[in-house]
């Protein structure tokens, strides 16, 4: 009896649920929904994944058929591997953004597909002309457009005017070559006893490679060929260049040897150094955080003004349907937008990729109020693409480990730099 | 380890039960394979695949820039021992389990006994206080401590100020950021340690401590002579615990400095997980991993065999 009973329950349940199935799949049929996954990072300070969701939601109720459940996955490195393992199990996100050096490991891993066609049609064809030329350097290789410059930034050099005018500097006047920055950061520089109480200047660590390549394009010279395939980082331009590093930190000690991405920004906010370099993407957390008036410089020069760009790009994976990667790109496509490029900007500070996005009524009211936010999109003029290779985030590893041992004074500059050309010559050989 | 204590009890149980009582002791025995097994199971496909799996992998190169596994034998642990930055790490953990195991064990055991004086109702706080950094999770803690540590508006420059020393760049020096690290680890870990000795502590009985009051012995010598012998096994027990969260250290690393400046806080665990998450090199990270299982391992056999030596176990 009670087994006779449980039975009739088992079959009663299996029906029941049977019976839902057609039903769903009937729900789903018309106007079929398009879900995507975007994983994004955060690569500086601010409050940037509610401005991300903020404009995901918005595309989402513009276009009823696709909905963008936007991911954060941490800063640049992280993103990246989580892309990477996603895949690797081949379930990848179906649109992220990871930083423009990864462009060739993406390659290697057969995770993007080039977006061409998508950028042929867009905007009756003046769409991608429309992206400053120092951005649209990164997404190219082997001839084709692989992603979209999105957060999009170059280094800047940051400067506190009243600890300048303290200093008896013109609080107007910021460094504009090699020589005047160092000088300048020795009167800046601050101590008591054997104690440095303010620095004159911060190249701030982390992504102090990244720093590195604009001083060495501000000494004339490149460290690794846009298509990835040759190094040149034992160049006399780059050697003089690590050596006015270990001038400012080791020799004259007026900037500190190491520091963290996260961790200097603050530290300018509470005025412990006079200069920063970083990146333009951190002005709208300086503007909100610091009790004192500071400028946006130009990167000082030596041969010239140079600076490489930065940041990270949109990409649409490889291994997903056909209508996910056109709605992905209808995403991109909305994203990258004068008008949304232009809303991205000041709300972040990163520089807008478009060229017609400063025209933008809002941005022009935006940069009246504040000229600051355009000194990045002014230096575009003297920066060119970001070194990229397979395997960078091994290259990038070589290379901090050597600047952080030279500006300690451990190794001489040519012999750091020698070491870092072998070793990346096996990596990319490898 | 729980498990094969009962394995033994019920033996002993069995055994004396007496004769007539051998069957049911072998069907017992099967019993308690049956019991175990689910947690065997567990075991088996959640470590014990996985390590085997892992230095099966070592034998491949398996990366970025090659997504189809090739057979190379040895060759990964070749390139290891040729690559200075790992002898560095294996250095880096070394110094990290020397500075930080003693000085934790001897602050553990040292407050434990403090705390298990008769100091009123002030003691239940005493020792919630002593345990907090235990509590906070581990991320948490290293985020104040980057803080703590800050050289220009950091608490630990500030109070050493206090006693004349000078100011340190703490984790931005190569030379100082690896003992900050130990010094953070020992705050976080003390109180567990504490915490383990406590209940050591309590076990002692009070009748010897009376004998040896009544025979006249000091404070001093009711330590070495009662205390330290009796905590053998729970110094042990410690110690072990001890060395292996030593070679485990990641999350302060991860969050306090990234393994630099020039690697001199790059310690094994992290230079695994960059190896195969950050390079993507699967083939090394296995190799990697399988070394320090070896590695652990070896030491773990090590302090067994030189302390199972004189560590007096009630009972035996």
């Amino acid at each position: 009896m009670h087994l006779r009973s449980a039975m009739w329950l088992t079959v009663a349940v299996l029906l029941a649920f049977a019976a839902t199935l057609p039903l769903a799949a009937a729900a789903e049929a018309p106007g079929k929904l398009i879900r995507l996954t975007f994983y994004y990072p955060v690569g500086v300070a601010g409050p940037l994944a509610k401005v991300i969701g903020e404009m995901a939601d918005r595309f989402n109720k513009e276009h009823p058929g696709i909905e963008v459940v936007p991911v954060y996955s941490g800063d640049y490195d992280p993103t990246l591997q989580k892309v990477q393992t996603a895949v690797m199990a081949g379930n990848p996100p179906d649109v992220f953004i990871v930083e423009i050096s990864e462009l060739p490991t993406l390659l290697a891993m057969n995770a993007v597909i080039p977006l061409d066609d998508y950028v042929r049609k867009a905007e009756g064809g003046k769409y991608w002309e429309d992206f400053f030329p120092a951005f649209r350097e990164n997404s190219t290789l082997r001839g084709k457009i692989w992603w979209i410059p999105f957060q999009r930034s170059t280094p800047v050099l940051y400067w506190n005017k009243d600890l300048f005018k303290k200093a008896g500097l013109d609080r107007e006047k910021p460094p504009q070559s090699w020589a005047e920055l160092k000088d300048m950061a020795k009167k800046l520089t601050v101590r008591e006893g054997g104690d440095t109480k303010q620095w004159g200047v911060t190249i701030s660590g982390g992504w102090n490679d990244w720093l590195f390549e604009a001083f060495v394009r501000q000494n004339g010279s490149w460290l690794i060929s846009p298509d990835g395939t040759r190094v040149n980082f034992a160049s006399k331009e780059a050697v003089e260049a690590l050596d006015f590093w270990v001038d400012l930190m080791h020799r004259d000690k007026v900037g500190p040897p190491h520091s963290t991405w996260g961790s200097t920004p603050p530290d300018f906010v509470a005025q412990q150094t006079a200069m920063l370099y970083h990146s333009t993407g951190i002005l709208t957390f300086l503007r909100n955080s610091a009790k004192f008036d500071f400028g946006v410089a130009f990167m000082p020069k030596s041969k010239s003004f140079g600076a490489e760009v930065g940041g990270g790009n949109l990409a649409i994976a490889r291994k997903i349907p056909k209508e996910r990667q056109d709605a992905a790109w209808k995403f991109i496509e909305w994203m990258t937008s004068g008008e949304n490029a232009a809303h991205w900007s000041v709300a972040s500070g990163y520089v807008a990729t478009r060229q017609s996005s400063y025209n933008v009524p809002a941005m022009k009211e935006f940069l009246a109020k504040d000229a600051r936010y355009l000194v990045a999109r002014d230096q575009l003029k003297y920066a060119s693409g970001k070194m990229m290779a397979p395997n960078f985030q091994k290259i990038r590893e070589i290379l901090k480990k050597q600047l952080d041992d030279a500006v300690d004074g451990k190794v001489p500059p040519q012999e750091a730099l020698a070491s870092v050309q072998t070793q990346v010559e096996i990596v990319i050989k490898r | 380890m729980s498990n094969s204590t009962a394995v033994v009890n019920l033996e002993g149980v069995a055994s004396r039960a007496g004769p007539g009582a051998a069957t049911w002791g072998s069907r017992c025995r099967g019993g308690t394979y049956l019991y175990l097994a689910p947690a065997l199971v567990f075991l088996v496909v959640f470590t014990y695949y996985p390590m085997g799996f892992s230095a099966y992998l070592s034998l491949f190169q398996w990366n970025v820039l090659t997504p189809e596994k090739v057979f190379v034998g040895l060759e990964n642990y070749l390139t290891l021992w040729r690559q200075p930055l790992f002898w560095l790490v294996l250095r880096n953990n070394l110094f990290y389990a020397l500075g930080a195991i003693p000085a934790t064990m001897v602050l553990g055991l040292f407050l434990a006994i403090l705390v298990n004086q008769k100091l009123g109702a002030a003691r239940g706080i005493y020792r919630a206080a002593l345990f907090y950094p235990t509590m906070i999770p581990m991320v948490a803690a290293a985020m104040l401590w980057v803080w703590i540590f800050n050289p220009g508006i950091g608490l630990f420059n500030y109070y050493t100020g206090f006693l004349g020393l000078p100011r340190l760049d703490w984790l931005y020096d190569r030379h100082w950021a690896l003992p900050a690290i130990i010094i953070m680890s020992i705050w976080k870990n003390f109180g567990y340690y504490m915490l383990i000795y406590l209940a050591a502590l309590q076990g002692i009985p009070g009748e010897l401590y009376e004998a040896a009051g009544l025979e006249g012995a000091g404070a001093w010598a009711r330590f070495w002579s009662i205390t330290f012998p009796l905590l053998g096994p729970t110094s042990l027990f410690v110690f072990v615990v001890a060395i292996i969260s030593s070679f485990q250290v990641f999350d302060q690393v991860f969050v306090m400095t990234q393994g630099g400046p020039a690697d001199q806080t790059n310690v094994l665990i992290f230079y695994i997980y960059q190896n195969a998450f950050r390079f993507w090199d699967l083939g090394m990270g296995a190799a990697l991993t399988t070394v320090f299982i070896c590695l652990l391992l070896v030491l773990i056999a090590l302090v067994f065999r030189a302390v199972g030596r004189w560590v007096y176990y009630e009972g035996e």
